[in-house]
């Protein structure tokens, strides 16, 4: 059978599903016999019993879905203050019974559009952001943080068809951890690029991702990479990612185990250019799964470091929950390997209403008006979907 | 026996790796020291971490409490401590360094380090030591090699060493070699 129709079939069939971009395509997971909505309290046992150590398993013996910010700060002792939420569950996963290889190009019509979608509003106006900017400027003389990311968001009412978005998304812009979640009541969309955690029996990587460049006619990759070399901003800001991933691995691998095996890259992608390493290490053999989520999550790149300070410092600031926005979705196979993004670039659709979640970071030299429209232009992308 | 105090900083666990190549390492977070490790360390080490060293009183107490029972070495807000603890003013500075690399130089013929040695090495920090500085049987034994801020200090008497900069960074080069000397000095 015709492996589009396919998708066409289960997006009409009102059944839930789950697509996530795999090396020379995407997967498509669906039949779910799970659902867990995670919460403080059960997820250390969600994460506690998930794998069993069995050697031999099926390509659906896996839980799959995202672990959202908040759930994340929770599992390493973060407490937050009273924020604004909109009750949107913490975390979901599920146990797929089929999974199904699709090709790179999804091909999909939408069977209809809704054009009476709202404008989006803005959650922290250029006034505001510029007023919390040079706050943190200060604690980073303080030397309470060296890098910290404010996070803006973009609300609007809106029905969308999620597969739709997510096909038009992959063809402008497809990206190597793309994955869009549809189940009744919520969707998420993304185009993110980064790789939090491959870990395969007890080899771990990840992949951080700081410098990010629009891509123009007179630019190649190896000019790209002359911009980010001759950039010390760019490149401070990278440096700091790249100790504090090695950090995050070393809590869990073999002394002299974490290795960087490619030192400030370029990766290439239709839009744009990024600035990569990726840091590898060989576990620890007492090593869990709980242990591999609470040292690596929440990403470090899209927070800000030292982390826990920094997180700190964010939570108190930011007045509304982030839901979604720089956790984790990914998936735990039943045998303790796993693959985790870290969620940016993504739309959350949920009750019918759409928001966009965009940051970037503050280190000593970076300029408020700079990284604010720096916010918008990443959030734009993504609002273009919806003319 | 190492025993690393971790004063919540996203660079400790690299510093842990460190010291396992030369022994076994303990490390327990800031809020959680262990009376136990404390006893049977033969060495100290007070990790980097975000703000100032008057925000961490315990590592005070420590300090002053083992200074010259056991080896104690520094590194960023540690080194800082150390300085704290003997009466320095740790301020801002103008130029700020995260994530910089730089090179320094060795400006003591005491040091166990030779003498007009320059090292490339990894920095964070905002703060720094405020000087004229004068402790007994201190030495600020490096400097950046264009600020002249303070970059190390060496105390050969009581075994106390400090580090401005991260000789776990991947931006330190050669940052074994210094760790291994001064846990051999």
């Amino acid at each position: 059978m015709n492996k589009n129709k396919i998708l066409n079939d289960i997006n009409l069939s009102a059944k839930p599903y789950v697509i996530y971009k795999t090396s020379n395509g995407f997967d498509l997971f669906t039949d779910f016999s799970k659902k867990i909505i995670l919460s403080n309290n059960n997820v250390t046992n969600f994460l506690e019993t998930i794998s069993s150590n069995k050697k031999k398993i099926k390509k659906t013996d896996l839980y799959i879905g995202f672990f959202g910010y908040e759930l994340l700060n929770h599992l390493i002792g973060i407490k937050f203050p009273k924020q604004k939420t909109n009750f949107f569950p913490k975390g979901i996963f599920y146990k797929p019974e089929t999974l199904i290889s699709l090709s790179e190009n999804l091909s999909f019509k939408a069977q209809t559009t809704d054009k009476k979608n709202k404008q989006f509003k803005i959650n922290i106006n250029r006034k505001n952001y510029t007023k919390i900017f040079n706050k943190f400027k200060r604690k980073i003389k303080q030397g309470e943080t060296y890098q910290i990311k404010i996070c803006t968001k973009y609300k609007n009412k809106s029905k969308i068809d999620p597969l739709d978005f997510f096909c038009r998304l992959s063809k402008s812009n497809l990206a190597p951890e793309a994955f869009l979640i549809k189940d009744k009541n919520y969707s998420v969309i993304s185009c993110s690029p980064e790789t939090l955690i491959e870990k395969k029996g007890r080899s771990i990587i990840t992949k951080p991702i700081a410098g990010t460049l629009k891509k123009n006619t007179s630019l190649n990759k190896s000019k790209a990479l002359q911009y980010f070399r001759k950039n010390i901003k760019e490149t401070k800001e990278h440096n700091m990612i790249v100790d504090m991933e090695r950090n995050d691995l070393s809590r869990i691998c073999i002394p002299g185990s974490v290795k960087i095996k490619k030192e400030k890259t370029i990766e290439e992608y239709k839009d744009l250019f990024h600035y990569v390493s990726l840091i590898k290490g060989k576990l620890n053999k007492k090593v869990k799964t709980i242990d591999i989520v609470k040292s690596m999550m929440p990403g470090g790149s899209v927070i800000g470091c030292p982390k826990i300070s920094t997180l700190n410092l964010l939570n108190n600031q930011e007045k509304e929950n982030r839901n979604i926005y720089t956790g984790s979705f990914g998936y735990i196979k039943f045998n303790g390997d796993m693959r985790f993004n870290i969620i940016i670039r993504s739309i959350l659709n949920f009750k019918n209403i759409s928001e966009i979640s965009v940051a970037s970071g503050v280190v000593i030299d970076s300029n408020a008006n700079h990284e604010f429209n720096e916010n918008f232009i990443k959030a734009k992308a993504l609002i273009d979907l919806f003319k | 026996m190492i025993y690393v105090i971790d004063h919540k900083d996203s660079f400790t666990h690299n510093v842990v790796h460190q010291l396992s190549l030369f022994d076994e390492v303990r490390c327990t977070n800031y809020y959680e020291i262990n009376n136990q490790y404390l006893k049977r360390a033969s060495t100290i080490v007070l990790s980097p971490g975000p703000g100032s060293p008057k925000d961490y009183p315990i590592t005070s107490n420590i300090y002053k409490n083992y200074k010259g029972r056991k080896r104690i070495i520094g590194i960023c807000l540690g080194f800082q401590q150390i300085l704290y603890c003997e009466g320095a003013k740790i301020v801002q500075q103008k130029q700020i360094y995260h994530g910089f690399q730089s090179k320094i130089k060795v400006v003591s013929k005491n040091s166990i380090f030779k003498n007009k040695n320059i090292y490339k090495v990894g920095r964070y920090h905002s703060l720094k030591l405020k000087e004229p500085f004068y402790s007994k049987n201190f030495d600020i034994t490096m400097r950046c090699d264009i600020s002249g801020s303070a970059m190390a200090l060496e105390n050969n008497i009581d075994k106390i060493y400090g580090f401005q900069f991260h000789p776990e960074s991947f931006l330190t080069v050669n940052g074994n070699l210094l760790i291994k000397k001064i846990l051999s000095a």
